[in-house]
Formats: structure tokens, C-alpha cells, sequence
């Protein structure tokens, strides 16, 4: 619903407004606002154009992942001859999708198979697609990859917190309303009091309190309470019916205390953040239909299951040792003129390299974050049929700390994965030191507490620790201030013919996103030392 | 990724910090919910990469093993291992700077000796000498004087 300017005042001029957010939140904030409204512009992705590579120049790309692929993907097309050396069997690296019939194994040998229906899937891995990740979506729509809406607020979806409210969770629409407009009553006090004179001028001091009122839904006297302009935001006990019978009937507020103390009002934050606001994406039929594509796209480019073992190079080229998985491990080299290095550091960092010290003291600057995924399958679609959650997050201080419903197949009959647990820190350690087995009954222990459901509906599930798969040995690169500081550039800067790439070169930590445009960066530089070098030598 | 890392101040990290705290609840803390005793740390954090026989792990990199591994024989070696993080294993006992999302717990002076004399004494290691919490309390203080 639009909002509705009820008193005849002038809505807030937008310098007005710009003016306003300056001097109360300072540059930082003026600045972000002035973007939003299409003031200021960011860099964003731009689409490569390589031009013609070097007759007979070469490429040796390592790792089949987001960074690696785009880059393999791009100098192909420029004309290069180009191998990827991948460690899996599939292409994706992080970019990954368990199915029903997938079978995994981590490290310690725990075997797990998927027996998700068909269709029903999770994403051990990234699972949104932004819609300023331009290069993301780009390359879907080059390589026909089809997206659909990746729901990250549902109004409807919960906000829990153990300790408060008795353990039952609570709706998010009903904390925000509450939420926002409590801190709505609050600032129109402290305005009519005169505390905000010296902050706002007169003319803007009555403008303040109309766009209060509004945003909070305060009643005309600027309380906050029980009503029916309240429950248009918070809902109501009885919804508003037809006939003699349709008399709505409004619900009761949470007071602001609860809110605070509960800490509830943090599950308000990760939908307004910028990775996070809408539109977000995700691929029909799971993230890892991207690197499927990109696997498609290079075809017999890709050899999977080489394990690298030695990466070396002279002032003519490289040459990477590598052991063949499939030959039982049998020893073969593969040389290139150069070098795109897309293996994690958590890896990379074991693997003897010629390169120089300070490209090797980046490598070891970063240890990697752990976080662990749990996929679980249940009979029917409970939170759909009993409590309207169709796709979006559920948040909770439980370890599980998330439960995301799957944003596909609404209404249908048949069974739905939940992505159980989406753990970080302490908790992923945990998860992670525990048997598969042992993270999934945690995990529909944990759950159950929000879905009373679980324990009736629940079948089987899968569950996936970062550290523990054996490509990654971690989830994704933990840069401080102080270690980018120090080391980001040279992790960065070519070493001879070797140039790195992947999310740990980018500073979109975490996003392949930020794998994909530091594997377009280092290609194009990588083409500039090409051409400047001349062909092959 | 979310993330309230007090130390993370460049645009970089903070975006970083967003992405953390949108997929936490609450922003609380992580709560340190690890027994003192030493078996007991083993088998709720190391042995996720180190293995519950404490024989490490190999795929396309490896965990190195804790069984026979004669580094132990130093025990400030281990002290400082845990202390600092080497390489692609991170510091448990970061205080300062430690995001209590993304990054690892932190463990007391008593969790890390209690951890160490756990291992030194394990999986077939016959290590001699204890690790006291003193002990780890002088080193980290050493190290951060550095």
C-alpha cells in the first residue's frame, strides 16, 4: 500500500530529507542515501571484452569454481587455449547443489547419501544471487541459466529467541510493526517536547512528526496501541471478514521492553541490509545450476579430479604437477604461458609454489570461517499448510541460528527440505566436530523448537561442514582490517606468471560475486601482460 | 555472514559484516558453551578437522595429525599454535579483534591448557610435562607485548 500524506502537509522535500539523515548519521549515511536515490553511482560489473589474445598463448586455470570458470569461459573466447585442472568431479567448487541420489563424502570418510524426493534440494553453499551482483546474473543469462525470486523477508516467517517470550516464536510482521512503531511514539515525545529544536527547524519539525505517525502507525494523539491502525501493520486476532460475521478484531502490541530485551529486533536487520534487500535470485533448481552451466559451457577444457600438487614456473611459462584421482593418482604435468589460480588458501597454502615471499605470506594470512548446513526433508509442507510461510527465513539465537523454506513448489502437495541450520563460529565448530548423523538430529532437535511439526513430519536429512570437504577445508577467506591491510595487494599482484583469484581475492568475502569479478580482474590484467609479452615463447 | 567485528573498519570488511549478521540472529554472542575438560574441547572443536582418532585428514590439502605428531614434545609450541592459529587453522585465543560469528571461539587459559595436556597425553602421545594455565596466560601475554 502506498502511504497516504493524511493532513494536507508537503511531504518531505528529498534535500530536505538528505539534509536530515546527514546531520544525524553523518557522510557515510548521506552517502549511501544519495545513492539509493540515484545520486551517486557505484562501479559495478562491466562486461570483459578481451580482444584477441596472442597467437598460441596459453592458459593453465586452477579450480573449477565460480572465479575459475569465468575465467577459463573468457579467455577462451578471446582465443586462448585454455585447461582447468578441478579436484572434484564436478564443476562448481562452492557453487553446489545435494539432490536425491547425490552421495557425498567428507573428510574422515563419512559417507552421506541424499535421499531427497526429486526436485528437493540444498545449497551447502551460496544460495542468493543479489540483484546488484550483476556479474552473477549476467553470466545466468548468457549461459541460460533460469532464475526465480530468492524470498529473504517474509512478514510472515518468525523471529525467535530462546529465552524470551516463552520460547514461542514470534511473527516478523507483528516485531517490526511494534518495533517501529514504539521508536515511533518515542521520537514524537522527544519532538513535541522541543529536545529535536536545534536539530530541526519548525517547518520540518511538524513535517517530522506527520512522517513518524505514518511510519509507525501512531494514532492521531502519537501513541503506539491496540487499534485498528496498529493491526494494519501488526495484523489482527480475527482478519477483517464478510457479513454479520466479518467484525475484525485488532491484536495486542508487544511492548517496547520485550523487544529490546528479547533482542528480537535483530531479526529486523539481515532483510534491510544490501546484499539482502530485493530483488534477490536464485537458480530453478538450485544454486548449482551455474556451475553446472559453466561445466556444459567448457566441456573437455575441464579435468576433474586432479589434485594439484606442485605449481611451478620460470620466465617462460608454468608448470603445475598434478595427481589424477581417476588413474588412481598417477603423477602428470600440465604447462601453460600463464597461470589463473582459483584455489582456496585453506589448499593453496599446502601446495608447493614458485612464487615469491610476499605473495606467500598473503596466502598464509587468512584462515578460513567455518559454517555448516543442514538439509532437512519432511512429510509435508507443514509451515505452508499450518502457518502460511510460503518461501523466506525464519531467525533464532539457537546454534541453527536460521530455518530458510524452500521459495519453490508453494503448495505443493508433496514432501519440502528445509534448510534446517545455517551455523557460524562456536556453533559450526561444534557442528562440524560432530558425525553427519549426529548434525542432523541437532538440528530437527533445534528446529522443532519453532516447528513443533518436526517431530511428526520429519524423514531424513543431510548435513555439510565446510572444513570438512575435501576440496575447501573451510567455508571462505576471514580477512581482519589488519591482514588485508598488510596483505591484499600482494595477494592480488601477478608473481611471475601467476595470478590468484577466487573470493579471497575479492572484497566481496564470501560472495561469488566477489569470486567472479577477481577472476575477470585477473584475467584482464593477465591479457595486458599477454600482449605486452608477446605469443607463447 | 554477519558480523559486528570491532576491528573490521574498511568498507571491504564491512560488507563482509552485513552479509554475517543478516544470516545470525540476534547479534548476541556466540556463547562459550565448552566444558573445561580437555576430552571434552577435543571432541566439541579439534576433532572436526584433526579427526576423532586425531589422525588428520587428506583431500585436496590435508589436516595434519595429532597422533605421534612430535611437535607436541614442545608444549609452548602447541601453546602458541593455539594462541595464534598457524596458517589455515586460526587462533582460539583471539580476544581482541575476534568476530563472534565467523570467527572460531575464544578459549580460556584453562580450556587451552586443559585441551593440550588432553592431546600431549592421547592417541597414543606420551608427552611429558603439563601445561599450566599460567603458562598459558604468560605466553599470551608475551605474544601480545610483541
Amino acid at each position: 500500500m502506498m502511504p497516504r500524506a493524511k493532513h494536507g502537509q508537503p511531504p518531505l522535500t528529498r534535500r530536505g530529507l538528505l539534509t536530515m539523515i546527514g546531520m544525524s548519521a553523518g557522510g557515510t549515511a548521506m552517502y549511501q542515501a544519495m545513492s539509493s536515490l540515484g545520486f551517486a553511482r557505484d562501479s559495478g560489473f562491466s562486461p570483459v571484452k578481451l580482444g584477441a589474445a596472442p597467437r598460441g598463448a596459453s592458459v593453465l586455470v586452477l579450480g573449477a569454481g565460480i572465479a575459475g570458470m569465468v575465467a577459463a569461459f573468457e579467455l577462451r573466447d578471446a582465443g586462448y587455449r585454455v585447461q582447468v585442472l578441478e579436484y572434484n568431479a564436478r564443476p562448481g567448487g562452492r557453487n553446489w547443489t545435494l539432490r536425491g541420489g547425490d552421495r557425498y563424502t567428507e573428510l574422515g570418510g563419512f559417507m552421506q547419501e541424499c535421499r531427497f524426493d526429486p526436485g528437493l534440494y540444498i545449497n551447502p553453499g551460496p544460495w542468493r544471487l543479489p540483484h546488484h551482483h550483476r556479474g552473477m546474473l549476467g553470466y545466468c543469462r548468457r549461459l541460460g541459466v533460469q532464475l526465480e525470486p530468492f524470498i529473504q523477508t517474509n512478514y510472515n516467517a518468525y523471529v525467535h529467541a530462546s529465552r524470551a517470550f516463552g520460547g514461542r516464536p514470534q511473527r516478523y510482521r507483528t516485531v517490526r510493526a511494534d518495533f517501529h512503531g514504539h521508536v515511533a511514539e518515542l521520537l514524537a515525545k522527544v519532538t513535541h517536547a522541543g529536545r529535536l529544536d536545534e536539530a530541526v527547524t519548525a517547518e520540518d519539525r511538524e513535517r517530522l512528526l506527520e512522517s513518524l505517525r505514518e511510519w509507525g502507525a501512531l494514532e492521531r494523539d502519537y501513541t503506539y496501541r491496540k487499534g485498528a491502525t496498529s493491526a494494519d501493520r501488526r495484523g489482527w486476532v480475527r482478519d477483517p471478514g464478510g457479513g454479520l460475521s466479518g467484525e475484525p478484531v485488532p491484536s495486542e502490541p508487544i511492548a517496547l521492553a520485550d523487544i529490546a530485551r528479547s533482542g528480537l529486533w535483530a531479526g529486523l536487520i539481515p532483510g534491510d541490509t544490501y546484499d539482502m534487500q530485493p530483488s534477490i535470485f536464485q537458480p530453478v533448481g538450485g544454486m548449482g545450476r551455474v556451475g553446472e552451466a559453466f561445466g556444459r559451457e567448457l566441456g573437455a577444457l575441464i579435468r576433474y579430479q586432479a589434485r594439484v600438487v606442485d605449481i611451478d614456473q620460470d620466465e617462460r611459462g608454468v608448470r603445475v604437477t598434478y595427481e589424477d584421482l581417476a588413474l588412481g593418482g598417477a603423477r602428470q604435468t600440465a604447462a601453460a604461458d600463464w597461470c589463473v589460480c582459483t584455489i582456496p588458501l585453506s589448499v593453496l597454502g599446502q601446495i608447493p609454489m614458485k612464487v615469491g615471499g610476499a605473495m606467500q605470506a598473503a596466502i598464509a594470512a587468512c584462515p578460513y570461517a567455518a559454517a555448516v548446513k543442514v538439509g532437512l526433508q519432511f512429510k509435508r509442507r507443514f509451515w505452508e499448510e499450518d502457518e502460511e510461510i510460503y518461501g523466506g527465513i525464519s531467525y533464532t539465537d539457537l546454534p541453527i541460528t536460521v530455518i530458510g523454506y524452500p521459495m519453490y513448489d508453494y503448495f505443493s502437495r508433496g514432501k519440502g527440505v528445509l534448510l534446517g541450520a545455517y551455523c557460524w563460529a562456536g556453533a559450526a565448530a561444534e557442528f562440524t566436530a560432530l558425525p553427519p548423523e549426529q548434525r542432523v538430529a541437532r538440528a530437527v532437535e533445534q528446529g522443532s523448537q519453532i516447528h513443533p511439526q518436526y517431530r511428526q513430519e520429519f524423514e531424513h536429512g543431510v548435513a555439510v561442514a565446510w572444513h570438512r570437504v575435501p576440496s575447501n577445508l573451510g567455508c571462505f577467506a576471514l580477512w581482519t582490517e589488519d591482514s588485508r591491510q598488510r596483505h591484499y595487494r600482494d595477494l592480488c599482484e601477478f608473481d611471475g606468471r601467476i595470478v590468484l583469484a577466487g573470493e579471497h581475492a575479492s572484497h566481496l568475502p564470501a560472495w561469488q560475486e566477489g569470486a567472479l569479478l577477481s577472476g575477470l580482474d585477473a584475467i584482464e590484467r593477465l591479457h595486458r601482460r599477454a600482449l605486452a609479452t608477446g605469443a607463447a615463447a | 555472514m554477519k558480523l559486528l567485528w570491532p576491528t573490521f573498519t574498511c568498507c571491504v570488511a564491512l560488507g563482509l559484516a552485513v552479509q554475517a549478521r543478516a544470516d545470525s540472529s540476534g547479534g548476541q554472542p556466540v556463547p562459550t558453551r565448552f566444558a573445561a575438560a580437555g576430552k571434552a574441547l577435543y571432541e566439541s572443536i579439534c576433532q572436526g578437522c584433526h579427526m576423532p582418532d586425531a589422525r588428520g585428514a587428506t583431500g585436496a590439502g590435508s589436516y595434519p595429525a595429532l597422533a605421534g605428531d612430535a611437535a607436541l614434545a614442545s608444549a609452548d609450541f602447541a601453546v602458541i599454535t593455539l594462541l595464534q592459529g598457524r596458517r589455515n587453522m586460526p587462533s582460539f585465543g583471539d580476544a581482541a579483534g575476534a568476530d563472534l560469528f565467523a570467527m572460531p571461539p575464544r578459549l580460556s587459559d584453562e580450556q587451552i591448557a586443559a585441551v593440550i595436556n588432553y592431546v600431549r597425553t592421547n592417541f597414543g602421545n606420551r608427552f611429558k610435562g603439563t601445561v599450566t594455565p599460567a603458562q598459558v596466560a604468560a605466553m599470551r601475554k608475551a605474544l601480545s607485548g610483541r
